[in-house]
């Protein structure tokens, strides 16, 4: 492919970053299959939010889509980043740890049914601090029960990213696809910034908050697994590929050997460059015993 | 003979002191050159208290190197000059103030610096001459505000003192002629010295003393819009104003202001403006800086030519691939200048279009609204009806006005705003801020950004007003609140009304227009990212950091 050809397929793609967490999850599922469940008319929202002077919305923030995947039955949970950050409150993490619980169940009835998780979420909801960090808890355990059954893929997509505790989640799920926008961290730039201070991490400095949270390195540095175009069909793709992918002997999560090597190759006393990171990963080797 | 009782005068005295200036700071200089490390030393030999000097700050580019000298001069060796900035952008320009270096202060625009502004104009600490329009405050640089000393700015200088200011010539050359031509002294720091400049844009005929700066001169991208914080209303305003005004007046010469309402129009040249039929008919000749966002307009064949007032961070490598549409000098880059770009915008474009934040009944506009002064830059200048035109065109003349057989054309002047701002503000009010603003700085005018005459047409959510077309300020008004929506000068309006206006053709909804309003979505936009820009350039845009999200 020529360079002027790449810069137009490019262009032609359609973008899945503009997309809402409805036309996403959409988007993803086989044509004609979507189907939307606890949807904005069964009228579920959060009580917490009026009373603090926050508009609130029918469906919560959270989109729950059964369908099909590559002909396979699944469900894909999207998170609304343009409402509350994505921010996860009450109705939102019980919508998608009953989502993953049903998909559990459905597998244990009989029907392999894989479940995505489109997750544009700057953590827990602070309107909802207590309610939500113990939904994220079960939005957890969620998925580590579906995940023995069926594959739980994540999304990372942009523009927001998955910050705070739904990067737990994250970490949990079988798979997780990002686009370079895609971001990914515990702590956000913005509450490193404010917390540590701007020595510490300059929230203002693209290129640094993505040399360190961006798709590109999150998958160099084996934190995610693939690196896909911001393009509706290479998305769609990806995720086929890793819910066909089927249930990993050990999940990510599981290799505490491997990461705990990564963190003791890292010198805490010196400034490492995000550059650096895969490189000294790769190397580091796992002590042999021990737990995980 | 009364004549012959006269003393003798001495006509030469601006050029007897600048010989013992220059005489003076011989320590601390190599030929033209001044070490960096006496840059403070070399100004305080050279100012004298009092010295009107005019200090390069515009609203991009900005000689921080020698600002910082000056705010580190001694006050009891040079103290109560008189400072010429066209834009107060650095604490280092207010610093001069603090520590008495400077007293008077002549300037056009203080925004990121307004706050503090306004506590040193109470605290007595400055007195401003007056707040200018960008060419205004070049203008007076050669009537009666001559600076003695310009402390200038460029990219790179050889050891003769030509000048090479790469993309970001803007006011350099304006400034150095007014001072090199009434024997004032210029310095200029430079990001580099080198043997040979790649283009000469400034002579060095010109400038008396070069300084390398330790680090490069700062600049802003201030023109730069990100597609992706671009919603439905700016889209819809913007296929309103294509169908309403630009294809309506087949708009072919024009100059937009920054913002993402026209960010919008840009980007909807290739996509509803193609469809339309368009291309080849409106928008073909701009003056107007580099906007990343014109990117997609000039690559689908819109754009026949582009005069600068000013570069713009990241698009050095875009422009200088498109020499046939931008001016670019023989080294291949970017040329701008602004104050003839002004000029351009001033008598050679057919329509201004900018973005208010403040509008009153009789459309004049502000976008002084936080209770400070934040100056008026170059709005202004391009924000009105020139007389002084006399050239025509179908879209001047379309505008008539006066009474047979004395006629003119007129120049449209739009402004472009939702009828609330962020946070339930109304757009359309009763009194413009501007107004008690300008009492409390002691001002003898409001300062006004765009005057209601002036305004041909406004645009909001709601639909057009084609101001020029009212018979009378009665019938503007009513044009003004058609268009005002759910504000206090919108609810002076009603149904009966707006369908008069409609019918006399001074009030346009979108239906009267044929613009769908269900199609005004981003997909319309032909880049919704910055990546789309990037791609469309081919890989040549190379946006600054902060708008890089990959």
């Amino acid at each position: 492919m020529t360079l002027t050809e790449s810069w137009a397929a490019m262009l032609s793609r359609t973008s899945f970053i503009e997309l809402d967490a409805r036309e996403r999850a959409g988007a993803l599922l086989d044509d004609g299959t979507a189907r939307e469940l606890c949807g904005p008319f069964d009228r579920i929202e959060s009580p917490w939010l009026e009373p603090q002077g926050v508009v609130p919305q029918s469906d919560d923030g959270v989109v729950v889509v059964k369908g099909r995947l590559g002909g396979q039955p699944a469900v894909v949970v999207g998170i609304e980043q343009a409402f509350q950050g994505g921010g996860i409150g009450e109705v939102p993490g019980v919508k998608i740890a009953t989502a993953l619980s049903l998909a559990a169940q459905d597998n244990r009835e009989g029907t392999p049914t894989a479940a995505v998780l489109l997750l544009e979420t700057g953590g827990v909801r602070l309107q909802e601090a207590n309610l939500g960090l113990a939904t994220v808890a079960e939005v957890c355990a969620a998925v580590l029960e579906l995940r023995a059954l069926q594959p739980v893929v994540g999304v990372v997509a942009g523009a927001l990213g998955c910050f705070g505790g739904m990067t737990i989640a994250a970490g949990l799920c079988t798979k997780l696809i990002m686009t370079e926008e895609g971001r990914l961290g515990l702590n956000g730039p913005e509450v490193i910034e404010s917390e540590a201070g701007v020595a510490e991490f300059d929230a203002s400095d693209h290129a640094l908050v993505w040399s360190i949270d961006g798709g590109r390195q999150r998958v160099r540095t084996g934190l995610a697994d693939a690196l896909v175009l911001d393009d509706v069909s290479a998305l769609r793709s990806a995720v086929i590929d890793a819910v066909r992918g089927g249930v990993p002997d050990e999940h990510r999560s599981q290799r505490l050997r491997e990461l705990r090597a990564c963190l003791e190759s890292v010198d805490p006393g010196r400034v490492v460059e995000a550059s650096e990171v895969a490189g000294g990963w790769a190397k580091a080797v796992p002590r042999k015993g021990g737990a995980g | 003979m009364g004549f012959a009782n006269a003393l003798p005068r001495d006509w030469t005295k601006r050029r007897t002191a600048k010989r013992e200036r220059l005489e003076a700071v011989r320590p601390h200089v190599s030929g033209r050159v001044v070490n960096p490390a006496r840059m403070r030393d070399t100004l305080q030999a050279l100012l004298r208290p009092g010295d009107r000097v005019a200090l390069e700050g515009d609203n991009q580019k900005q000689a921080d190197f020698l600002a910082e000298a000056l705010a580190g001069c001694d006050p009891d060796v040079v103290h109560d000059l008189h400072l010429l900035i066209s834009s107060i952008s650095l604490p280092e320009h207010l610093d001069v103030f603090e520590r008495g270096v400077a007293r008077r202060l002549d300037f056009a625009y203080a925004g990121p610096q307004s706050v503090r502004m306004a506590q040193l104009l109470a605290d007595g600490k400055v007195e401003v001459g007056a707040i200018h329009t960008y060419v205004e405050l070049y203008a007076r640089m050669f009537v009666d505000l001559i600076p003695g000393v310009a402390l200038l700015c460029a990219e790179q200088a050889d050891r003769d003192g030509n000048l090479y200011t790469g993309a970001s010539t803007e006011d350099t050359p304006t400034i150095a002629e007014a001072v090199a031509f009434s024997d004032g002294v210029t310095v200029v720091q430079v990001n580099e010295i080198v043997d040979r400049v790649p283009r000469v844009d400034i002579p060095g005929d010109w400038v008396d003393l070069v300084v390398e700066s330790p680090r490069p001169f700062a600049l802003e991208p201030l023109f730069t819009r990100d597609p992706r914080h671009i919603g439905q209303v700016e889209i819809l305003m913007a296929m309103m104003t294509l169908r309403g005004i630009y294809e309506r007046h087949e708009v072919t010469t024009l100059n937009h202001g920054i913002g993402f309402d026209t960010a919008a129009i840009e980007l909807l040249l290739p996509t509803y403006g193609a469809e339309l039929g368009l291309r080849g008919k409106i928008c073909k000749h701009w003056t107007l800086n580099p906007h990343p966002t014109l990117i997609p307009a000039i690559e689908s064949g819109w754009v026949e030519s582009v005069h600068c007032f000013g570069g713009e961070p990241g698009m050095d490598r875009y422009v200088a691939a498109r020499p046939d549409v931008f001016f670019t000098g023989r080294d291949g880059s970017l040329r701008s200048n602004r104050v003839l770009c002004q000029l351009a915008g001033q008598y050679a474009v057919d329509l201004f279009i900018g973005s208010s934040l403040q509008i009153d009944a009789d459309a004049n506009s502000s976008t002084v609204t936080e209770g400070r002064l934040s100056g008026f830059g170059g709005a202004p200048n391009m924000g009105h009806d020139p007389h002084g035109r006399r050239h025509p065109s179908p879209t001047w003349l379309g505008l008539l006005t006066g009474e047979a057989p004395i006629r003119r054309g007129r120049k449209l002047v739009v402004q472009v705003t939702q009828t609330f701002r962020t946070g339930g503000t109304p757009a359309f009010v009763e009194t413009l801020d501007a107004v008690p603003v300008g009492q409390d700085a002691g001002m003898p005018i409001p300062p006004i950004m765009i005057y209601g005459d002036d305004v041909s047409h406004v645009v909001t959510e709601e639909g057009v007003a084609y101001l020029y077309k009212a018979s009378g300020p009665a019938e503007r008004r009513d044009a003004v609140a058609a268009i005002a929506g759910a504000t206090p000068i919108g609810r002076r309006s009603d149904d009966r009304r707006v369908e008069v206006l409609r019918r006399d053709g001074l009030v346009a909804l979108p239906e009267d227009l044929k613009v769908d309003v269900r199609r005004a979505r981003r997909s319309l936009l032909a880049a919704r990212s910055i990546e789309d820009l990037v791609a469309w350039s081919g890989g040549l845009y190379e946006p600054p950091a902060r708008f890089r999200s990959w």
